[in-house]
């Protein structure tokens, strides 16, 4: 090679090692250059130029910390980097909207940020450090953050107990409960109760073929003024538990035949003189007296009647049972006689109470129900239904069972279904890989999974055997929460002392009482420790707080204490023995510990302490603004006209010290009254007496 | 040219692996649905105001003790308001409470009314609430009142940042 050759070969080859020299030395720099522009670095950089825009620059940066942030909790599992970014998220100083985010400071909650972290409560990636893997899902990673509006779902995984504070997870979990998912699926903390749907051993006696025909084509009684039922949704939970199956023609003639025939045995025959019926027929106030005798047992307690006022149809009454406007139209005479005399006695589990109905009254109801509640087109569109053929008969048999009818109704030899359905009781944990979408076009999160199952089970698989239920908007929502909430049980035992339990209490009832208790259904609308019904006073403490006299009184003759109510405690035509074996037992064993009944009865009444209580309720404290004495007087609370024969004055002197105590959650605030005036106050209630204030008067100073 | 060319492809290069892909935000979501719950305007029940949690609970407290004589229709029926003289001002009254302190409204809940002067129909809540209740019910106080609540001039606790 010669020597100039040779220079040309080595001035390309400089030139070569000068470019490579430079392309390594920018490809080690791609490196740090990446390093230095990471997306959670600028916003760290991003905070220190915010915060030294600002007054308080010392101490916004006083943690400042410029490598990653991160809140690590071993026994839950959870490493959350969220704080790398949003480093404002508790400085009070940052609360305000005009803040920018990721600085902002989070808006007060329960729990503390820098225990808990954020992705207990968003969901999300805690572990990761860049925007969308944090806060989407990516391929490789799979929770994205929970929507804001389904907060209260991650509330419900460690408190399995309702809390005051999450009214949409409670709402949820309540719907849960009253729509009986729990026949078809396994949830987390929600027991499958005793009762389902009614049980249809003997349904035959009770309805006719072509109502159950109707009925289930089209499971809806209410019916607007142009004559469309109404499927607004749960909204006034004016729908109908039972859901919309799609049955096709065949398979409503085979399940209604089906149904027609179950006769397990038959009603009791009433067994009235033909004389004194004819008797009762000719009168003609019968209907309206019947009326009357309706309204006066308080039926619409529990049941209620549709009523149209200026073209709006609205529903009025409560939802314990069944709504009732068409009911004469539905059911058949002699089964309506026979489950208003003793409704156990065709439905063991119903929360109807045995009325204590004479024979006339009865009669007077029923023909009310069968003329009045009444809709002569109930019926129309329902084809001629002969008598059940054998194959029709057996072809419903199979269909009961095909569609899971059997997981929320009884049929007397028929296996009831458990678990008809998937298990859901960790669905809200579940990642989106393992949710099967199908063809459905929905987006790829869980809760749009969720609420199109929820919405159409259909669209997601066209072969679900899921019924259809119609929720409201805001239904939707709380149902969707509480299915986010059950994420199975607790992934470490460490986790296991985070959960705060549900109580699931009982109240058993025996003897005299217990058969009373049973026979009037106490427990559906009362709570006794714990146990029953929110529609009516709790009586765990009904001992300590009424006298005896007075339970008797108003057991045979209920009278409303607050002129608000609508919703009222019916008239059971209670006999005496009935009315003092409650009283006896309300005394015996519904007593509060903190009530001390010896030393407050003991106390002396004189006319001066008294005076210094009438004194004291209507100036120093001005109770009448929610207390009634009198005609005058506000109705927060209840009517005292009558709070000498009513309370006990030793409840009255606890209650005083401190209502809430003996009544958690009451609306009375507690005052800091002095021992004196509790007396006196006592003193002054106590000659309160509804036969008249004079002889109260006089009454009050022995 | 070689070399020019493979200093223009090391350049891009460079630049694709640097530039991390950063997206443009998306639009604010709607309010409402990212709200922990919401409230009927009073005087419009077309419009709904979103409220946090802190108001939330307020809203929840208001229901359980206040809305019976601080409102003009109640869950359970007619209000008490009109039993109770003189007439306690409604909630949402933004002309009447929009000028009172957080202070004064947090005494008037926890004293009563006759330790702030006023009627003494108005109860003491002091030991039946805690002091974090009082705060939640003023936040809720504020968040519906009408005309709506301008916090004064005078900061409590934020910094505003320096223009």
């Amino acid at each position: 090679m010669a020597p100039e050759e040779m220079g040309k070969v080595t001035q390309r080859l400089r030139l070569w090692f000068a470019i490579s020299s430079v392309l390594f030395v920018v490809v080690l720099a791609i490196s740090p250059v990446k390093d230095l522009r990471h997306e959670w670095k600028q916003y760290k950089r991003a905070y220190v130029r915010y915060a030294e825009s600002r007054p308080d620059t010392k101490r916004l940066l006083a943690d400042y910390n410029p490598d990653i942030d991160q809140v690590w909790i071993p026994e839950m599992n959870v490493v959350d980097r969220c704080t790398t970014c949003h480093q404002g998220i508790s400085k009070n100083s940052l609360a305000d909207a005009s803040v920018p985010q990721p600085f902002r400071a989070h808006p007060p909650i329960p729990h503390s940020i820098v225990n808990w972290g954020c992705v207990i409560c968003h969901r999300g990636q805690g572990p990761a450090t860049e925007v969308a893997e944090a806060h989407t899902t990516t391929l490789a990673w799979e929770q994205p953050m929970l929507p804001a509006r389904f907060i209260q779902g991650p509330c419900g995984s460690c408190h399995l107990a309702d809390r005051p504070e999450t009214p949409k997870l409670n709402r949820g979990r309540a719907l849960i409960d009253r729509l009986h998912c729990t026949g078809c699926h396994r949830l987390q903390n929600i027991d499958r109760p005793a009762m389902l749907g009614p049980d249809l051993s003997n349904v035959g006696t009770k309805v006719s073929r072509a109502w159950i025909y109707k009925w289930l084509k089209e499971p809806r009684t209410i019916v607007d003024a142009d004559g469309n039922t109404v499927t607004n949704g749960y909204l006034t939970e004016e729908e109908p538990r039972m859901p919309f199956f799609k049955l096709s023609e065949d398979d409503l003639r085979a399940l209604s035949g089906y149904l027609s025939t179950l006769r397990s045995h038959p009603m009791e025959s009433s067994s009235i003189n033909a004389a004194v019926l004819a008797k009762w027929a000719k009168n003609p106030e019968t209907v309206s007296q019947g009326e009357t005798r309706f309204r006066q047992m308080f039926c619409s307690t529990c049941h209620s009647l549709a009523v149209t006022r200026a073209g709006e149809t609205k529903l009025i009454g409560g939802n314990i049972g069944p709504e009732l406007t068409k009911v004469g139209s539905k059911v058949n005479p002699e089964w309506l006689v026979g489950w208003l005399r003793n409704p156990a006695g065709y439905l063991p589990h119903t929360r109807m109470p045995r009325y204590g109905w004479t024979d006339e009254d009865l009669y007077k109801v029923t023909r009310y129900i069968r003329e009045q509640m009444v809709d002569p087109d109930l019926l129309k569109g329902v084809p001629a239904l002969e008598q059940a053929s054998p194959a029709e008969i057996k072809r419903g048999r199979e269909l009961f069972l095909e569609k899971g009818c059997s997981s929320c109704h009884v049929i007397e030899g028929v296996p009831p279904q458990k678990d008809f359905g998937p298990d859901l009781s960790a669905l809200g944990a579940k990642n989106v890989s393992q949710l099967d979408f199908g063809q459905s076009k929905i987006p790829r999160t869980l809760v749009s999974y969720i609420q199109a199952k929820l919405t159409d089970p259909s669209s997601v698989n066209p072969s679900a055997r899921m019924p259809k239920f119609n929720f409201a908007a805001g239904d939707l929502d709380a149902i969707t929460t509480a299915l986010l909430s059950m994420t199975g049980p607790p992934a470490t035992s460490a986790l296991q002392h985070q959960v705060v339990p549900r109580d699931t209490p009982t109240f058993t009832a025996a003897g005299a009482f217990g058969e009373v208790y049973t026979r009037y259904r106490c427990y559906v609308c009362h709570k006794f420790n714990g146990y029953g019904g929110d529609l009516a006073p709790d009586l765990s403490y009904e001992g300590s707080r009424a006298q005896r006299a007075w339970l008797i009184s108003f057991l045979k003759k209920p009278q409303t204490l607050r002129p608000t109510l609508v919703l009222r405690m019916p008239e059971f035509n209670m006999s005496d023995k009935e009315a003092a074996t409650v009283a006896d037992y309300l005394k015996m064993v519904l007593q509060h510990p903190a009530v001390n009944p010896d030393e407050a009865n003991a106390r002396a009444s004189t006319p001066q302490l008294a005076a210094l209580g009438k004194q004291l309720y209507e100036v120093k404290y001005q109770c009448q603004s929610c207390h009634t004495i009198g005609s005058g007087g506000g109705y927060v609370g209840p009517n005292l006209n009558n709070a000498g024969n009513w309370l006990t004055p030793a409840w009255m002197e606890a209650w005083l010290k401190n209502p809430q105590a003996l009544v958690p959650g009451t609306i009375e605030p507690r005052r800091a009254f002095t021992p004196q005036e509790i007396q006196a106050l006592t003193a002054y209630l106590m000659t309160l007496r509804h036969s008249g204030p004079a002889a109260a008067a006089g009454r009050g100073a022995q | 040219m070689n070399a020019r060319l493979a200093l223009v492809m090391a350049c891009l290069f460079a630049l694709t692996a640097t530039s991390a892909c950063r997206k443009k935000s998306a639009a604010p979501p709607d309010p409402l649905r990212r709200a922990y719950d919401v409230e009927t305007d009073w005087n419009d029940p077309q419009k709904m105001i979103p409220l946090n949690y802190q108001e939330a609970q307020g809203k929840r407290l208001f229901y359980a003790d206040c809305v019976w004589c601080h409102a003009d229709s109640t869950p359970a029926g007619p209000s008490n308001r009109s039993n109770v003289t003189p007439a306690p001002p409604l909630m949402n009254d933004g002309a009447t409470l929009n000028g009172e302190s957080d202070e004064y409204l947090r005494n008037i809940i926890m004293l009563g009314g006759s330790a702030m002067g006023k009627s003494a129909m108005m109860p003491p809540y002091g030991q039946t609430i805690g002091e974090k209740e009082a705060n939640q019910l003023i936040a809720y106080i504020r968040a519906i009142a009408q005309p709506p609540y301008q916090p004064s001039a005078k900061p409590q606790s934020g910094y505003p940042a320096k223009q």
